[in-house]
């Protein structure tokens, strides 16, 4: 099981943030997501493992300066 | 230790007019050659039109210069206002102060927003603004003291020469056992040394027991107020609540400012947890998008960057409550305690060192080609310290790094300094030097502009080679993003009227990992908006980070997420709750647009302000060297190709580096006669005469500037 959002949802084996972003279907352009309070940048989103049991946080950044 | 020594040069009794709906009505004059003080009225006029802060400080600083006033003018002004909205304690992020003044490095106006306590302190002692004009000999303290009800004029001989400590004293003395109620505005010696002095806006931070600071930095305001003989602005008051700006609806004030700030507290830990590191995660953030400027912005990104990120400061950053205004939830001014410099005069001691924020390490970590946080908190310390502003000293830095590299000066130019990239140990004795005025630090410390007239007539360098490579615009060094890749920003920096600072608008990421602006004509509209927007801040007394940098959860959703539009209804809600004002979202744009453009006419007034004065190096539009081009071959390759229709089989990177600066070029002059024509402008950059009146900035001395330069109806 992971929290996404808030939100538990089930974990798959070989799950990566991008495979996760797709199975949600949300159409939003995440650029940045947070697991386990590291920052996970969208250039690492495909080989970036989510493991069983964490919490992420789908970062809709439009800022930063 | 020896009690200060305070002789009344001028001394002005007043009894404090009752706030009004954020507004005191008057603002407070210093003339330092004449040793007057006196205060003069607002009108509603300037409400309507100026708005407050950074409005109220330019239209003061219009009526104390003339056209050919230089920046070491005695009529030059200091003008620091924070705004009607300005020191609400519960609404996050509303205790900024302005600052305005005539710019060394620019020669024209420059504006820098600053947190600390003397905005709201200034106000609530009974002044708008306050404009310093004049100069003095000797060490000159201008005292505000709200509680008391009087200005003074002080010379104090002995005071301390570097910041800290000349803070701590002042605090010590004025504040008369309650440190809180002071605020200090001070520099130190490197800003008389250079032309890139930053100014230290302090407040006491009651948990730690000691004074903080935050800088307004750019464009050698520090510099200004060093040659006027200033030592010190300092401002007294007393307890703050939210009835202090007596708002016009306490209530609907409560309500809006608990909405924001509880969303802060419920979301920040579940996205950027500035109030735990920061901005340092941009720094992960920047790397990973290739927008971190690495070796002078030649590069976006460096395997070590992650060294210098929010991992490493969220272990070395002090615990605790870091806002820099009372009540913030933000809370993003943070500090490392027991820092031990390895250089300097503070070698071996411990010391207390505020920051550093990603500004600082990108310039002074990442675009230096070092990767170690604890030298570019050193670096950030020294800064500080002496009153030089991080972005321009690392920036300048740079530039100097890539002349030494490639060969453009050497080490008799230097004097001996080894400045490759990633020379710790040359980076700080080139700092030191800076703040003494000595070495080969006195030419850097006189900025990047003119260093490449220096590089040139007198060391011989390639001139078209130190335009390309010297991050300056209208003579303001750039801060630290990588533009190359994103037109809007280059637009963001190119066009902004002060020079290349990210305050006005931050449109890389939008642009770039979004994609939220494709066409020309919504990137002109974004170089529209945005910087009208955040320039609404600066008029209020707000900090912007509130606004977009902690998020709504279902901001994604809605039709324009780059505005944040939920927020910004909330902003309207603010505003008319404390002046009474009834604002929409859509006047608030409008606010910052009569200001706005006025500032852009203060430019022309100067002799600046058309479109030759928007250039950019091209170092910010697109890859200067073969190296830079073949680090994204494949990205430019494919845009020559695709989106040019070159055939690049067979040529050179030479040639494919030369063919793309044509499109580039071109491309950034077809975006400022988009952008010129969505502000209203002609193709000259000049505001038309219908957008003045349309503003309601169409005083008769504006209009008659404005036919002067052959704009006619």
């Amino acid at each position: 099981m992971i929290k996404v959002q808030r939100k538990n949802l089930p974990w798959k084996e070989g799950m990566t943030v991008a495979s996760l972003l797709e199975e949600l279907g949300d159409p939003y352009p995440y650029a940045v997501v947070k697991i386990g309070g590291k920052i996970v940048c969208q250039p690492d989103f495909d080989i970036t493992p989510v493991p069983d049991g964490s919490e992420i946080f789908l970062i809709p950044m439009v800022a930063g300066g | 230790m020896t009690p200060l020594q305070a002789k009344e040069i001028a001394t002005l009794n007043y009894t404090p007019p009752e706030i009004q709906k954020g507004y005191t009505g008057q603002t407070l004059h210093v003339d330092l050659s004449d040793r007057t003080i006196s205060f003069k009225p607002v009108t509603e006029q300037m409400k309507q039109v100026f708005v407050g802060g950074k409005g109220f400080d330019l239209w003061l600083l219009w009526q104390a210069v003339n056209p050919s006033t230089r920046w070491d003018d005695p009529e030059n002004a200091i003008c620091i206002g924070s705004g009607p909205l300005g020191g609400t304690p519960a609404y996050p992020g509303s205790g900024k102060s302005i600052v305005t003044s005539l710019s060394p490095t620019t020669g024209s106006v420059m504006d820098s927003n600053v947190g600390g306590y003397f905005g709201p302190y200034l106000k609530f002692s009974g002044f708008d603004a306050l404009a310093v004009t004049g100069k003095a000999s000797g060490d000159i303290v201008v005292f505000v003291d709200g509680i008391e009800g009087v200005v003074k004029i002080l010379e104090m001989p002995g005071l301390p020469a570097e910041a800290y400590d000349l803070s701590n004293v002042l605090t010590d003395h004025f504040g008369k056992g309650k440190s809180k109620s002071i605020s200090v505005v001070s520099t130190g010696p490197g800003a008389a040394n250079t032309l890139i002095g930053c100014l230290n806006f302090s407040w006491f931070d009651s948990g730690r027991g000691r004074v903080r600071y935050k800088q307004a930095g750019r464009g050698g305001i520090g510099t200004v107020f060093a040659n006027k003989g200033l030592r010190a602005l300092v401002a007294r008051w007393d307890s703050v609540s939210m009835k202090t700006n007596q708002p016009d609806d306490l209530d609907a004030l409560k309500l809006v400012a608990k909405k924001h700030a509880q969303e802060i507290v419920a979301l920040d830990p579940k996205q950027n947890e500035m109030s735990r590191v920061g901005t340092t995660h941009i720094v992960d953030i920047m790397n990973a998008y290739d927008c971190l400027p690495v070796h002078n912005f030649q590069y976006g990104n460096h395997p070590q960057a992650l060294n210098l990120g929010q991992e490493t400061y969220r272990r070395l950053f002090d615990k605790g409550f870091d806002g820099c205004w009372i009540g913030c939830t933000v809370a993003c001014a943070h500090g490392i305690k027991d820092f031990v410099p390895m250089t300097g005069p503070y070698r071996g001691k411990k010391v207390f060192v505020d920051g550093p924020e990603y500004e600082t390490i990108a310039g002074c970590g990442s675009n230096l080609g070092i990767f170690d946080p604890f030298t570019v908190t050193e670096i950030n310390f020294y800064c500080d310290t002496y009153g030089l502003d991080t972005i321009s000293v690392g920036t300048a830095l740079a530039f100097v790094m890539e002349c030494f590299e490639t060969g453009l000066i050497n080490r008799t130019h230097t004097q001996g300094l080894d400045l490759h990239f990633g020379n710790r140990i040359a980076a700080l004795e080139c700092l030191h030097q800076m703040a003494a005025g000595e070495g080969f630090g006195a030419v850097v410390g006189r900025g990047i502009r003119k260093m490449k007239e220096i590089f040139a007539r007198d060391y011989g360098a390639d001139p078209a080679v130190l335009q390309d490579i010297g991050m300056e615009s209208k003579g303001l060094e750039f801060s630290e993003y990588m533009t190359k890749e994103s037109l809007a920003q280059q637009g963001g920096y190119g066009l902004a009227l002060k020079g290349p600072q990210h305050d006005e608008a931050w449109l890389i990421f939008l642009d770039m990992v979004h994609n939220f602006m494709p066409t020309f004509e919504q990137k002109a509209e974004a170089l529209h908006w945005f910087p009208m927007f955040r320039t609404w801040f600066g008029l209020c007394g707000l900090c912007k980070l509130p606004w977009n940098d902690i998020v709504p959860e279902d901001n994604k959703d809605t039709r324009e997420p780059a505005k944040v539009m939920k927020h910004v209804e909330w902003y309207a809600e603010f505003f008319t709750s404390v002046t009474g004002r009834k604002v929409s979202p859509d006047d608030l744009i409008t606010m910052s647009e009569a200001v706005y453009n006025f500032q852009r006419i203060f430019n022309l007034r100067m002799g600046f302000g058309r479109r030759e004065h928007d250039t950019l190096p091209y170092r910010a539009v697109g890859p200067v060297t073969n190296a830079e081009y073949e680090s994204r071959s494949e990205r430019y390759d494919k845009q020559l190709s695709e989106e040019h229709g070159v055939d690049i089989s067979g040529k050179s990177t030479d040639e494919k580096v030369a063919l793309l600066r044509t499109f580039r070029e071109a491309r950034y002059e077809k975006l400022k006669d988009a952008v010129y024509e969505r502000r209203g402008w002609t193709k000259d950059g000049i505001p038309t005469l219908a957008t003045a009146r349309r503003l309601g900035i169409d005083f008769p001395e504006v209009i008659e500037l404005l036919e002067s330069h052959g704009i006619q109806e």
